[in-house]
């Protein structure tokens, strides 16, 4: 009984002291003007430097994708949403190229494993979140639209794999063996 | 017969075995290029080394014969040192464009690197040495001489199996690469198993080339269609419902390749090109999904259980007419042994015709036809044995089906297999022969112009959409998965049979194509004792009916 009435008296306490907390941020938001709310879309919230947005298709120096379509993005993606169809390059130092690169953005998840998965960081991560379509068939972003955002690639980018720039590979070429290998032996 | 000791374990093998495959009958792997069960032993790859006890060295196990009292150590730490450095050596100059070559997820490179290597080149990626990529070799194959690891398999191949020698190593040292005289194209029959036997990415099918990545296919095992030596095949297929692709992949199911399967006593691990390449028809625009019926010149759609009834209806009432000798029945040799066995119980004990022939497709007017001494053979159909075995013994080709059909006694005509007559040159014959039966009908799996001249259409599977078993030309029964779902309405031949004699009154119970078959072992003597599960991956022998 005395065990009981403790334990009653230990929810009085917390709820006192929930509601001492909740009665001061009140206080301080009315009087000190100290509020979280923002007017958005006016208003935009700073996020984080990694935040996982909308993807944007690399280009190499001539304007063709860098992606040469090794399907690990679309291997790796587990909401699947990664549709790519690869077809021989007219160059024949990069002989694959992708014909159709597409990314249904409703069924995208945004885990950014894309982007780690992908050898040639072809694929990488913009700071936009805002995505919002007219139609179904919007919602799919075509190779073209991924490849041509300037106003996302001026913009900060997003989340990529943390990997030294100059290990980063240019034009056709491969990342060194090195990079593939993590688990050193 | 030496005994020896692998890894501990002992075993007793054959005078003249190598060591390596003395692991591998003991499950112990050891990793190889160059050595390859069906083609003879090199032993220049030199991964394979073992260290046998009391040896100065390190052997290669390929081409080592296992010998009296052998005390072999596969995974010792000087073994796995070794494999280390040849391994290192191998992709030196590898140009480690894994992203974009077909042989990635069934390299030997990719998977040894990962399971024994795993090193840091001492190489930068600018000082490989680079060479040449991308040649054409023929219609079928694309040579890549950078990723090439100089194993000699492909080399062999053209000098042992094929006899026709048109690959060599040229140049010396880091610089030797393997090349056709000045490019020349690669036309021999067998050319496809250049680069299935390719270890690593050199020699990649041009058919296959950047279709699908290898770990999205799935493989069902399955026997070659093409001719009636029946080589054993994996159909590899992408197939959405069967979750092997990632969901907006191109098509529901489309099968990308067929890959030899090893059995030794059909087709070791060869496969002509004429079988591998022709899983293309199975993808065909023309496949036919729905039920056809003829309405003046054109054909009309039918739902399937309405057409079964116009068949049953037109049968029951041209037997009842003419009788049964006026309706002729003509099974084909593309089809299963089910599909023929329960046409000919349908024909002979339901409609008591004695008009069954086997509708024999004359081969088709290819050079590829020929017949040789490796695999092809002239017989186009992969299951005749299996018909004659049945029962089915009245051969009849187009010309003497036409005879038939022109006498004017038949008022009904059935085809299991619309190929003997539609699709052939001459259709105006046809035409007119077809015009004087009452009511033709003929199962198909693709749209065809013949077509139109017939009553009703039935569609049917392919040999890839169905589960059954195929008797090849020496009498070994092999069974066929169903790797694909069949498209729209089209049925087993069997199972339309089925339906039929179910309407006929006719006592049947079967629903499963296993249930077929085991009926055909029942009543057939060369089958007796078989069922699915005996027949097995490698296929069963009939038995012979001397006694």
């Amino acid at each position: 009984m005395e065990k009981r009435i403790s334990e009653e008296k230990a929810h009085v306490t917390a709820i006192l002291k929930g509601l001492i907390l909740t009665i001061t941020s009140l206080l301080r938001n009315i009087f000190l003007g100290d509020k979280p709310t923002i007017q958005y879309p006016e208003e935009k919230r700073q996020y984080s430097e990694r935040l996982r947005g909308v993807h944007i298709l690399n280009k190499r120096e001539d304007g063709s994708p860098k992606c040469v379509a090794c399907y690990m993005c679309a291997t790796v993606c587990p909401a699947e949403c990664i549709t790519i169809e690869a077809g021989e390059s007219s160059d024949k130092s990069i002989e694959k190229y992708p014909v159709r690169f597409e990314i249904d953005m409703l069924r995208c998840v945004f885990c950014g494993l894309c982007v780690d998965a992908c050898p040639e960081e072809a694929i990488i991560m913009s700071k936009e979140y805002e995505c919002s379509f007219y139609s179904i068939s919007d919602s799919v972003y075509k190779k073209e639209f991924l490849m041509n955002r300037p106003s996302l690639e001026k913009g900060e980018l997003g989340y990529r794999p943390e990997i030294n720039p100059n290990l980063r590979g240019k034009g056709g070429k491969f990342l060194p063996f090195s990079f593939f290998s993590k688990n050193k032996s | 017969m030496p005994k020896l000791t692998i890894d501990g374990r002992e075993i007793e093998v054959e005078q003249g075995t190598s060591i390596l495959q003395v692991a591998e009958r003991l499950g112990i792997f050891i990793p190889h290029f160059c050595y390859h069960k069906d083609l003879s032993w090199a032993g220049n790859c030199r991964m394979c080394q073992v260290e046998v006890e009391k040896a100065p060295k390190l052997v290669i196990s390929c081409a080592t014969v296992a010998a009296e009292g052998m005390v072999v150590h596969t995974k010792s730490e000087k073994v796995k040192k070794a494999i280390r450095g040849v391994m290192e050596f191998l992709l030196l100059n590898h140009p480690i464009d894994c992203p974009i070559c077909d042989q990635a997820g069934e390299c030997f490179l990719q998977d040894y690197y990962m399971s024994f290597a795993l090193h840091d080149s001492r190489i930068e990626i600018n000082d490989k040495l680079k060479k040449r990529k991308k040649i054409d070799l023929g219609n079928n194959i694309v040579l890549d001489t950078e990723r090439c690891v100089l194993c000699s398999r492909c080399i062999r191949f053209c000098e042992e199996v094929t006899g026709t020698r048109e690959l060599q190593f040229v140049k010396r040292g880091s610089k030797t690469e393997i090349t056709t005289f000045f490019d020349k194209p690669i036309d021999n029959p067998y050319s496809g198993n250049l680069f299935e036997i390719c270890p690593v990415g050199a020699l990649t099918s041009r058919n296959f080339r950047f279709k699908c990545r290898v770990w999205f296919l799935k493989k069902i095992e399955s026997v070659c269609p093409v001719c009636s030596t029946g080589c054993n095949i994996f159909i590899c297929s992408t197939n959405k419902s069967m979750g092997s692709y990632p969901a907006g992949g191109v098509d529901d199911q489309i099968v990308h390749r067929f890959l030899s399967r090893y059995n030794p006593s059909v087709n070791r691990s060869w496969l002509c090109d004429e079988g591998r390449f022709s899983y293309k028809s199975i993808n065909a625009s023309n496949r036919l999904g729905n039920a056809l019926r003829k309405a003046g010149d054109d054909l009309q759609t039918l739902e399937y259980g309405e057409s079964l009834t116009m068949l049953h209806g037109n049968l029951k009432s041209i037997k009842e007419k003419y009788g049964p000798e006026s309706i002729v029945a003509v099974a084909s040799p593309q089809r299963t042994n089910e599909d023929i066995f329960l046409f000919r119980k349908y024909f002979k004990e339901v409609i008591k015709t004695p008009n069954i022939l086997l509708g024999e497709t004359s081969g088709r007017e290819s050079a590829l036809q020929m017949e040789d001494s490796l695999l092809r053979r002239k017989d186009k159909n992969p299951n005749t044995r299996g018909a004659i075995e049945i029962g089915v013994r009245e051969i009849a080709d187009s010309e003497k089906l036409l005879d038939i059909i022109n006498q004017g006694k038949i008022k009904a005509l059935y085809l299991m297999n619309s190929g003997i007559i539609a699709g052939r040159n001459g259709n105006e014959r046809i035409k007119e022969a077809l015009k004087k039966v009452e009511f033709a009908v003929t199962h198909a799996t693709h749209m065809e112009e013949g077509l139109k001249y017939f009553n009703l259409i039935l569609p049917v599977s392919t040999f890839a959409e169905r589960e059954g078993t195929f008797t090849n030309y020496s009498g070994t029964v092999q069974k066929l998965n169903k790797a694909l779902n069949p498209s729209a309405d089209s049925k087993g031949d069997w199972e339309i049979i089925a339906e039929l004699m179910k309407r006929m009154d006719y006592p049947l119970k079967t629903l499963k194509s296993e249930d077929v078959f085991c009926m055909l072992s029942e009543e057939v003597f060369s089958f007796k004792g078989m069922t699915y599960g005996n027949i097995g991956d490698s296929g069963m022998v009939l038995k012979s009916q001397e006694f």
